[in-house]
């Protein structure tokens, strides 16, 4: 017997039940399974995911920015990064290719960020107002190492792509794409870490820095 | 209204005074209290020291004791948390008998805290005494989590005219849990230390809890380390005006 | 790792005269105790939240081989390698045998008490892998070669100054004060290794049968580079990890970083599901993943069961009065506090647990805080009352109970006995009233004195004062 019929078959004396896991058995686990029943929902996540988006951004210590369209994002990235002191050069994903970069003195590069890079552009799935938490998916045009390597990672959020719960976020995944993809990655805030002392260090092994532009 | 008067291996071995400032605390309120005279041990020490069948003997003893009882009150909320929960919900809970079941169940429902009787079921108005003083008070673990004593020993003292200086970390263990405290002396000495260093803080002249258990471990640690001055009392003593006869 | 749990008072002990040690744990208590506060306070439905996340666990656990079988068809479906192992031996050797057969020459780690539990590092070190630890706090551990002591903050023991002289006596670098720039310089030494590594392992805080994924909960952004860099991801986790759905890791969410260290979620939440596909630039072209029994099957129709809904946070040792006073390597196992007492005795065997069991004052914090409502003084007890049948307590202590359950049964005795001890103790006391010695209750008496009986018992002067009473109703 290999080791997962004997853990298969452990599992089941020890539990009481007797021979092989039957099929009627896999079906109530796939009833479970496709239910997808909820869990009880804090009273403040229902309502107001913009809101808390701004608000839990703030706590998460990720900047925030709000401008009128899309093509203004290049000149609040350079206010950005003008403030921050950090070089005009940013990698990013292939959405934001069209987007008038030289008129705002910015190097715009598409392609995967590597461990040199010091700023990542990157969109998102979808965001959530409950815990001010970004949704990547990893795919072909969406890396997620331009999310991780580089010290400051720059999000461009879309307000109506803001939903108030991870509930929420699974659905509209599945709505959209059907099963979360290899990488399915939530970010809130920079990096950080507390293991020496207890004392709370931004920046670990990811960026130091996380800043939102909200779009309409 | 016939109240049973439990009052604990320890108050009746080590601080018989608990016992008699209760009993005037019940009697002063018109209670009709008896005193089962057959009592000895709730079995929590042999219960938590992994001693099960024991417990349950003792758990029966204790049922038939107070049979007649329309109420029974001990001036412990870890006795109390024993007879109230773990009779029910762990030592009888599979048991085959169903009458013996329910006779647990009723036992557990008419199963008093002394504060929460005072407070909760005889709603008293007025204490017999005064006590003037600076207090602090200790929040025993069972009490507290096991069966909700929080507010109860605090109105009832607010009633006394006392000043009550609230600790810091007064949910926090004190280090005695029954034979921890001597299985584990060391550990269990350093949390009462840590207790001792929170009531010092307060500046108040006594400290004052439910539990005897408690008051042993944190006033043996307290005249260990050379504080002969911070008075310890049951909350019960200080109800009754008894502090006086307490050591 | 070695089982070291027979020495847990002797180890106490030494800990609780550590004076690094015991100023750190203060130090961590406030920021656990009062950051957990804080957050939880912030959902007005927390108990509710806890009790189905409870039931949602007791679901899975009820029928875990059917969970598992939904996990391991979709994971295999997604592209991923499901790997059993029944010990952990055979979990050790499954992942030698994937670097063996991949020529992996170094790994990067993240955090894994499983790895813990197993020594894979050992094992793997041993078959010639370079392994590199990339939590901080495992990173530090791994250069100070010593176990972790706490499952969520492994370096909470660790003072600052301790950190600044690993990193200089291992990096070769000018002494540090200041704990952003140790961090920064632990970045740096770590960056070349997670991109230069042959495989990445990585434990799993939940995997998901729904869709065949594992996931990680992390703050350092660790556990992302070692899924996503390395040419092979190998995850490491207990059968009893599995959960449903993606829903259910939303519930769980909510309560794991708030229990964990009252963070409202935790930075990275790291879902990751089968390997490499042809429209991508990034991510592993082999993912394992071994799922690990090594004692975990004998909790099931156990009375240990609930224990397995246990979702690792570290709420009950931050809250244990025990855990806060004497440290997590006092357990002398992986797992330290409430929980330890719980998993130690019960994975590794109640004989080589020693005083475990017994390591509690059942305050009952742990249970209160527990975001699955794991209740674990009654575990505990449980397991004593194993120990007190299998007759694994001292013999001077199973006389004590016997002799003190011959008199408590016999009330005319017990009354005969009592009154005797209450006036020996009484004379004992002497004029101060306080014992300072009691032969018996040394542990007691070496740090406290005990103050003495009254004299004479309740049960003699009630009889005295109302001889005309009825005692019995």
């Amino acid at each position: 017997m290999s080791a997962r019929e004997n853990i298969l078959a452990r599992i089941r004396t020890n539990s009481g039940k007797q021979g092989a896991t039957t099929e009627q058995e896999l079906v109530a686990a796939r009833a479970v399974i496709t239910a997808r029943t909820r869990g009880p929902l804090p009273t403040f996540a229902r309502h107001e995911p913009i809101a808390h988006f701004i608000e839990e951004c703030d706590r998460l210590k990720t900047t925030l920015a709000e401008v009128h369209s899309l093509q203004d994002v290049p000149a609040e990235i350079a206010r950005y990064l003008l403030v921050e002191n950090l070089e005009k050069k940013l990698v990013g994903w292939a959405e934001f290719s069209a987007l008038n970069w030289t008129g705002a003195r910015i190097e715009f590069i598409n392609r995967a960020a590597n461990a040199n890079d010091l700023v990542g552009l990157t969109g998102c799935f979808c965001a959530i107002g409950e815990t001010g938490t970004l949704l990547l998916l990893g795919a072909l045009a969406t890396p997620k190492v331009t999310a991780l390597l580089p010290e400051t990672h720059i999000c461009v959020v879309k307000k109506s792509r803001i939903v108030p719960t991870m509930e929420d976020a699974f659905q509209l995944m599945r709505d959209e794409i059907g099963e979360p993809p290899r990488a399915t990655f939530f970010v809130s805030g920079p990096s950080r870490t507390a293991d020496i002392e207890q004392t709370i260090v931004i920046g670990a092994h990811g960026p130091y820095r996380v800043h939102v532009v909200l779009i309409p | 209204m016939k109240v049973g008067l439990f009052v604990t291996c320890l108050v009746d071995l080590v601080r018989p005074n608990i016992g008699f400032a209760t009993l005037k605390l019940l009697e002063d309120a018109g209670c009709e209290v008896v005193f089962p005279s057959e009592q000895t041990c709730c079995g929590q020490p042999g219960y938590n020291s992994g001693a099960r069948e024991l417990s349950q003997e003792l758990a029966r003893k204790v049922l038939a004791e107070f049979k007649d009882c329309d109420y029974v009150v001990a001036p412990s909320g870890s006795c109390s948390g024993q007879v109230k929960i773990h009779y029910v919900q762990d030592l009888f809970r599979d048991s085959p008998d169903a009458v013996e079941r329910k006779e647990f169940e009723k036992l557990s429902a008419k199963w008093f805290e002394l504060s929460d009787f005072l407070v909760n079921v005889l709603k008293i108005k007025s204490l017999p005494a005064q006590f003037s003083g600076n207090v602090t008070y200790h929040d025993s673990c069972a009490g507290l989590r096991e069966i909700g004593i929080k507010q109860q020993p605090r109105e009832l003292l607010a009633k006394t005219g006392c000043t009550l200086t609230e600790m810091n970390d007064a949910e926090k263990c004190c280090g005695f849990g029954g034979t921890f405290s001597i299985k584990l002396g060391e550990i269990s000495t350093r949390m009462a230390d840590n207790k001792c260093v929170n009531i010092a803080v307060t500046g108040a002249d006594a400290m004052v809890g439910g539990d005897l258990g408690c008051l042993l471990n944190i006033e043996g640690r307290l005249r260990r380390q050379g504080d002969k001055k911070t008075r310890v009392y049951h909350f019960a003593e200080v109800l009754a005006g008894m502090t006086d006869s307490a050591m | 790792m070695q089982v070291q749990s027979m020495f847990f008072k002797e180890s106490a002990s030494k800990k609780l005269n550590d004076a690094v040690l015991q100023k750190a744990m203060k130090k961590a208590k406030s920021k656990f105790v009062d950051g957990r506060a804080a957050s939880v306070a912030t959902i007005d439905n927390w108990e509710d939240i806890r009790t189905h996340a409870a039931a949602l666990r007791d679901r899975v656990i009820a029928n875990l081989d059917a969970y598992l079988i939904e996990f391991e068809k979709n994971a295999i479906r997604r592209g991923s390698v499901v790997h059993w192992a029944e010990t952990a031996e055979e979990a050790n050797a499954i992942i030698v045998e994937i670097a063996r057969k991949n020529a992996v020459k170094t790994v990067t780690k993240s955090k894994s008490m499983v790895s813990e539990e197993i020594s894979l590092n050992d094992a793997l070190e041993a078959a010639g892998v370079k392994v590199l630890e990339t939590d901080l706090g495992e990173y530090i551990l791994q250069l100070a070669k010593e176990p972790p002591s706490h499952i969520v903050a492994p370096a909470v023991h660790k003072s600052k100054e301790q950190v600044a002289a690993l990193f200089v006596a291992h990096h070769h670098k000018p002494l540090l004060t200041d704990i952003s720039a140790m961090t920064r310089e632990a970045r740096e030494e770590l960056r070349a290794h997670f991109l230069a590594a042959d495989m990445g392992i990585s434990g799993a805080n939940f995997v998901i049968a729904e869709t065949g994924t594992t996931l990680t909960v992390t703050n350092e952004g660790n556990a992302d580079m070692v899924t996503t860099i390395p040419r092979i991801h190998c995850v490491i986790t207990g059968i009893e990890k599995v959960i449903p759905t993606l829903e259910d890791f939303a519930t769980l969410i909510r309560l794991l970083p708030r229990s964990a260290i009252g963070q409202s979620i935790a930075n990275y939440l790291t879902l990751t599901t089968g390997v490499k596909q042809a429209n991508e630039q990034e991510g592993p072209e082999q993912m394992h993943i071994v799922l690990v029994d090594a004692g975990r099957t004998k909790l099931l129709g156990d009375d240990m069961q609930s224990m397995l809904r246990c979702i690792r946070c570290g709420a009950c040792m931050n809250h244990c009065p025990v855990y806060q006073n004497v440290g997590g390597h006092a357990y002398g196992w992986v797992y330290p506090g409430p929980m330890g007492s719980v998993l130690t005795p019960t994975y590794v065997g109640i004989e080589n647990a020693g005083d475990l069991p017994n390591a509690a004052t059942f305050c009952g914090e742990c249970q209160v805080v527990c975001p699955v409502k794991i209740p674990l003084p009654d575990l505990m007890r449980k397991l004593r009352e194993k120990q007190f049948d299998l007759h694994l307590r001292p013999f001077s202590e199973r006389f004590a109970i016997q002799v003190w359950a011959f008199f408590v049964k016999r009330p005319v005795l017990y009354s005969f006995a009592s009154r005797m001890g209450a006036r020996l103790a009484a004379w004992m006391g002497g004029r101060e009233k306080l014992i300072h010695k009691l032969p018996g209750i040394d542990g007691w008496t070496d740090g406290r004195d005990m103050p003495a009986p009254e004299g004479k018992t309740f049960k003699e002067l009630y009889r005295k004062k109302y001889a005309s009473r009825k005692t019995n109703p």
